[in-house]
């Protein structure tokens, strides 16, 4: 449908945002008890599982060990019933692998690697219902769970999406916007330092945009850093009532 | 502080499984609500255009009186228009784009007293879609849930009327809320605008095409034309090359039969062709409308066809002439549209004598478009009767598949078949010119300069600006008795030696704020348009002619740009752009500046400015002046000598200007005078250096004014001609071609040579502006001018694209002293939509100034008796051939026409030994450059090009469409004053005939003598304003004749 208007007039978007509001962000943390971490997280109608095991020995070939940091491995998958049409996505296809590898690069960025020598830290995502801004989900779910693990983090690693409009740069990208065909700008912004771990871009986009959507992303990384901090005072809040019993 | 609400929506895919989509809907707890009466404005946060305060009720369409009666929605007298956002929605979804967009225009618009609310995005609005609840039902229940909130919010003050089409919506919420009233569209507008009664007629209108269509959708019909493919299979088609997209084009001469469509951007590229493809015939065409966007399958290639090249007269409909087709080309037929581009038509209903030849269905009437390339439109009318002697405005609803015409319905009556005013009426709705008087909102805003309340030069203005009062000597030079003077120069020796170089340029945009009501109008019109005897301008006129005017001795404030050029080579040293105040010490004109660089100083008496001085201050002003007015010649010479290797274009891009108004310019001296060149050099410079700044500060969103090469093959005839007469012309590059033109001069017949460049021109491809940031730097090139950027900074107040440049220009500006631009400029998307729209309005601005000159020639020789009258009879040069005719261009009227060689009855011409013509039997033998007519008994006469004949010129008459003039070769042999070097004496006679044939006819006629004369007077005052070298005051004394017999046939 070539006819629908991503921005009205007004600036409203399709789903009633207007062009820097991001989706509802739902999180908890600590959701199974055997992974040394995990988390949950709903952006909008995205859902996202992550899951964090380590730091622990190198499974498998004793090769792979790093003598100066620690191994981040990162697995995405995606449900079978996270999209529209039921569709079965067989482990390791394509665009698994390289949104696992994205996720790798961004925690080898984070995470402080060099504490743990000749170890590995493993963390799992899963997508249960995708609606736009999966890697984003994917990045702020595994940010909550390595915190959750209890694994030494330089900062919280956040992550938004931003697209171009009109003009006008759209924070957090749904759906429907992604199918649209515009530019679409993925970042995993370290809050604290303002330091980019990942910056992604498919699509073409003028240069002379590019800082304001970045702009833009960062804004909205910003403010989803916000909404996770509050999540994390309120899971340790909890954690040490329990403890003071 | 956003709620999330889930609409759940199921959708058909592609394969035609249903698929279910859940979107997310977030709710907010306000949204600006637009009305002055608004109860929290620190929470609704209104910005932007508010409905008026002064209306005594708020009206809320529902969707489906949005998607039927649009049109009277959009009239300004209805006020208080709330827009809900779900009715704008089923407009999106329902009647496409088109529609949504003019809607969307229509709530951007200041002018109009209209706001949207955005009430599915409100909290205290939304309504979820129930189980089994239909949509419409739906979205009425929502339109009026939120109409009932807008009332509470208003705090119960102004009651709101929702109208609906919908009679069980009346019937349930009728009397639900107390000060909301829920009616339907019809009573809404007997109740409430008893008195509008265009929009009652356009309701009637509008209501019975409707019923008409819903009658014929129920009886099955045959097919007359195949369906249009699905969009999917149209852009699918496209994209893998088997279709191809273009804009499809009537042929004006042959409209039932030949249309073609022309090639857009890459599809031309990749299938390989370069020319046009062929769509012949009505089914072909597959209801298909001249200007659509259209996509073509290409037909096998044992179908093709070539285009018809003989002479052809419009009213011989299906009789095609197979004989004289060129080559096949490419034919194809179109499978589909996809972009409609249905305007406002004027129409002509059939006289009663052909009503009745029509026919059983007496309500609806087939009406005749004045534009020979729009089909015949079907009307459901009573009123036929009433309407048959005038000019209406038609619009076209639909065209089914299953017939013949299309359906519309009657908007507006224009005037009288064959009066002036109703026929120049024609030809601006034709060009979809609209001219309105300026509305009062927008005289508000303009500055006062009255005698009581003189206008001043502001202390702040004064401190901001550079004043160059007392510094520069400025002065203007204009055609005589020019009043809107936006153009003035100067040059001065400073302190260093080196010159300097000033061309001061009114600033309009100082009175113009963006989108401020004046700048919305000016945007529209885009141009001030010129028809032959009248004037529309783009600004009031207290600007053009008074405040903005440059006018002498008085301040004003300007936008300069200042050269200092180096004192002999006349090198660039510097250049300094920025707003300044001036005071113009001269207003010369031409000839006066012409005059005072030949040394002819017997001039100055016809200056004003020296009249009071005595003799030694005058004598000294004098040789200031002259000094400047010279080294300003010799300045400009340097300039443009150094223009690398394009001396002779800017004479040609003049002559293109000229050519095309070539009726208008035939009275003008034909040697230019030096000064026009120094002046249009000066304005060229301060052009060229505006684009390089503009588009240095703003490399993707300047606007510039490009002129792409020709396309060779374009040349051919051009070139097929030159050598009939022994002239070779070299058209590889521009510089090549001014010469080439400049040699092809023979001396014995300086027409051949106009007639040349005229071709040339024709050659050539139109300038136009664009935005930089959608064309690649190698596209910015000047052909004419010889250069690499080029704009339109030096009139602001007749061309809208000037004042865009200045806008840029103080961006700029203040851009380099590092200080926040207060203008928003526009982005290169819209840029690019503002050119377009520039582009448009130019075209249409010269086609309806060309169609008007036609019109007052044809109405000064439709009263001519041709066979006494000697005027009928006029000299004319071949300069086209075509297979059952030639092409005939009249120097002394300017007139280009066809001339026939074989006539209805397939007589040919022939000439017997006094030359005189007579029609007989025989045929036609066409040769490159000449044609041979031999009848049965032998006898032959050859026209070769250039040749000179005589031609009766006669009107041929028509009741649908504008007249014509028709030619008609009465001689082989040159017209008695053969000596063409005469013509220009001799249009100058016939100049002062023509004024004494009025002052005759006006005295015959002893109609409030006095009166008439002193409208004459007025008029001439009025409209005298630029065009000073124009035909206009010959074109408007005829005027005066025509206006002289209408009045008479209609008063006796």
């Amino acid at each position: 449908m070539a006819g629908l208007e991503l921005l009205s007039d007004q600036g409203y978007r399709v789903d009633g945002r207007r062009a820097g509001e991001l989706r509802k962000i739902q999180a908890r943390m600590g959701v199974f008890a055997q992974a040394d971490g995990s988390a949950y997280i709903e952006q909008g109608n995205t859902k996202a599982l992550a899951v964090v095991y380590g730091p622990h020995e190198i499974r498998g070939s004793r090769a792979r060990a790093l003598p100066d940091r620690a191994l981040v491995n990162c697995q995405y998958s995606s449900a079978t019933f996270s999209t529209g049409e039921r569709k079965r996505r067989p482990h390791g296809d394509r665009k698994s692998c390289e949104m696992g590898l994205q996720l790798r690069q961004t925690f080898e960025a984070a995470i402080l690697t060099q504490l743990h020598p000749r170890s590995q830290i493993d963390i799992y995502v899963q997508v249960l219902q995708a609606d736009g801004g999966t890697y984003a989900a994917c990045v702020n779910a595994a940010t909550l769970a390595v915190l959750d693990a209890g694994v030494p983090m330089r900062d919280f690693v956040c992550a938004c999406s931003a697209g171009f409009v009109d003009g006008t740069p759209l924070a957090d990208l749904s759906h429907v916007e992604e199918a649209a065909g515009g530019p679409q700008l993925a970042l995993a912004l370290l809050p604290a330092s303002g330091q980019i771990a990942l910056l992604e871009m498919d699509a073409r986009l003028h240069e002379d945009h590019l800082e304001q959507v970045l702009e833009a992303a960062a804004r909205a990384a910003r403010d989803v850093h916000a909404l996770l901090d509050r999540v994390v005072r309120q899971h340790v809040r909890e954690a040490s009532v329990l403890l003071g019993d | 502080m956003l709620q999330k609400r889930e609409k759940v929506l199921l959708l058909k895919t592609f394969q035609g499984r249903t698929l279910r989509i859940v979107r997310e809907h977030y709710l907010r707890p306000s949204v600006p609500c637009n009305s002055p009466l608004c109860s929290q404005p620190t929470v609704c946060l209104n910005d932007g255009k508010l409905l008026s305060s002064d209306v005594t009720h708020y009206m809320i369409p529902d969707w489906k009186v949005v998607q039927d009666y649009f049109e009277i929605l959009e009239f300004p007298e209805l006020k208080g228009i709330i827009f809900m956002q779900t009715a704008c929605q089923a407009v999106q979804h329902q009647r496409g784009r088109r529609q949504y967009n003019k809607l969307r225009n229509l709530l951007k618009d200041a002018r109009h007293d209209c706001v949207p609310f955005a009430n599915e995005f409100l909290q205290d609005c939304y309504l979820p879609r129930e189980q089994g609840e239909s949509m419409e039902k739906w979205q009425t229940r929502s339109i009026y849930s939120a109409a009932v909130w807008y009332y509470h919010h208003c705090q119960d003050r102004m009651p709101v009327i929702v109208v609906t089409e919908d009679e069980e919506a009346v019937q349930q919420y009728g009397s639900e809320t107390e000060g909301v009233f829920v009616i339907s569209f019809k009573n809404y507008l007997d109740n409430f605008w008893p008195d509008l009664k265009a929009a009652h007629e356009l309701c009637d209108s509008i209501l019975q095409s409707r019923r008409e269509r819903e009658n014929e959708r129920q009886e099955s019909h045959r097919k007359e034309y195949p369906e249009h493919l699905p969009l999917e299979v149209l852009e699918a088609g496209i994209k893998s090359g088997r279709y191809i997209q273009g804009i499809l084009k009537v042929n004006k001469h042959r409209a039932q039969i030949e249309a073609f469509a022309r090639l857009q951007g890459a599809s031309s590229k990749d299938s390989g062709l370069v020319s046009d493809i062929l769509i012949y015939g009505m089914k072909a065409r597959n209801r298909s409308i001249h200007g659509d966007v259209v996509v073509v399958e290409l037909l096998p290639k044992n179908e093709w066809k070539g285009r018809t090249s003989a002479l052809c007269e419009n009213d011989s409909d299906d009789k095609s002439s197979g004989e004289s087709t060129s080559e096949p080309m490419p034919t194809g037929r179109v499978v589909g549209i996809l972009q409609k581009n249905w305007r406002d038509y004027v129409v002509t209903f059939p006289s009663k004598e052909e009503v009745q030849s029509q026919g059983k269905n007496a309500q609806k009437i087939l009406v005749t478009p004045w534009d020979y390339r729009i089909p015949k439109i079907r009307i459901s009318t009573q009123q036929a009767e009433a309407l048959q002697d005038f000019r209406v405005v038609v619009r076209i609803d639909s065209w089914e598949s299953t017939s013949m015409y299309p359906n519309g319905h009657f908007v507006r009556v224009l005037g009288r078949i064959g009066d002036l005013e109703g026929e120049i009426a024609t030809i601006l709705v034709e060009n979809s010119i609209s001219v309105a008087p300026f509305s009062e909102a927008q005289m508000c805003e303009m500055p006062v300069n009255t005698p009581e309340n003189p206008w001043k030069v502001s202390p702040e203005e004064e401190r901001e600006r550079k004043d160059l009062r007392k510094t520069h000597l400025v002065f203007s030079i204009d055609p005589k008795g020019c009043e809107d003077v936006d153009d003035t120069l100067s040059v001065r020796t400073l302190s260093n030696g080196n010159l300097e170089l000033g061309v001061h340029i009114a600033d309009v945009t100082h009175f113009v704020a963006p989108n401020s009501y004046s700048d919305i109008e000016a945007r529209t019109r885009a141009t001030t348009y010129y028809l032959a005897d009248r004037r529309y301008d783009m600004l009031p006129s207290i600007l053009s002619a008074d405040l903005c005017s440059l006018l002498g001795g008085v301040d004003r404030y300007a936008v300069s740009v200042l050269w200092e050029l180096d004192k002999t080579s006349y090198e660039i040293k510097k250049v300094w752009y920025g707003r300044t105040i001036i005071r113009s010490a001269y207003k010369l004109f031409y000839e006066a500046a012409q005059e005072l660089l030949d040394g002819n100083f017997s001039v100055i008496d016809d200056i004003p400015e020296f009249r009071d001085l005595d003799e030694k201050s005058r004598q000294a002003k004098l040789e200031e002046l002259v000094w400047a007015v010279r080294k300003l010649t010799d300045i400009a010479r340097h300039v443009r000598a150094k223009r690398h290797g394009a001396l002779e274009l800017e004479g040609v891009e003049v002559r293109i200007q000229l050519d095309e108004k070539k009726n208008i310019c035939d009275l003008i001296p034909k040697q230019p005078l030096e000064v026009h060149e120094t002046v249009a050099e000066c304005m060229i410079l301060a052009n060229h250096w505006v684009a390089k700044k503009i588009w240095e500060s703003f490399p993707h969103q300047a606007l510039l004014r490009q002129h792409p090469p020709p396309h060779q093959e374009f040349f051919s005839e051009l070139r097929e001609c030159a050598k009939a007469k022994g002239f070779f012309i070299d058209t590889r590059s521009n510089k090549t071609l001014a010469d080439s033109l400049d040699n092809a001069n023979d001396p014995s017949d300086p027409i051949v040579n106009r007639l040349l460049r005229s071709m040339a021109t024709h050659a050539m491809s139109n300038a136009l502006y664009f935005s930089t940031g959608s064309c690649a730097e190698e596209e910015f090139h000047h052909y004419g001018l010889a250069l690499d950027k080029y704009t339109h900074f030096t009139s602001p107040i007749r061309r809208y694209s000037d004042i865009i440049v200045h806008r840029l220009l103080m961006a700029a500006i203040s851009k380099d002293k590092k200080m926040e631009s207060k203008e928003n400029l526009f982005s290169n998307k819209d840029l690019e939509e503002l050119c377009r729209h520039i582009n448009n309005r130019n075209r249409a601005a010269q086609r309806s100034q060309k169609r008007s000159t036609e019109l007052f020639q044809c109405m000064y020789f439709k009263d001519k008796d041709q066979e006494t009258e000697d005027r009928c009879i006029s000299d004319g040069v071949i300069y086209s051939m075509r297979t059952n005719g030639v092409l005939v261009f009249i120097p002394r009227f300017g007139i280009k026409g066809a001339a026939y060689l074989k006539n209805k009855d397939g007589l040919v011409i022939s000439c017997g030994p006094d030359s005189h013509s007579e029609w007989k039997p025989g045929s036609l033998q066409r040769f490159q450059n000449k044609i041979t007519s031999t009848t049965t008994g032998g006898e032959s006469v050859t026209f070769h090009l250039f040749d000179h004949v005589t031609v009766r010129i006669s009107v041929q008459a028509s009741r649908c469409h504008s007249d014509t003039i028709r030619l008609e070769i009465i001689s082989n042999k040159p017209y008695m004053i053969p000596d063409t070097e005469l013509f220009h004496q001799s249009s100058l006679l016939l100049k002062s005939d023509l004024v004494k044939e009025v002052t005759r006819s006006v005295e015959e006629a002893q109609l409030a003598q006095e009166v008439k004369v002193n409208v004459i007077q007025e008029d001439c005052e009025k409209y005298c304003q630029t065009k000073g070298r124009s035909l206009y005051t010959l074109l408007e004394e005829i005027r005066d004749l025509a206006l002289l017999d209408v009045s008479n046939s209609h008063g006796i």
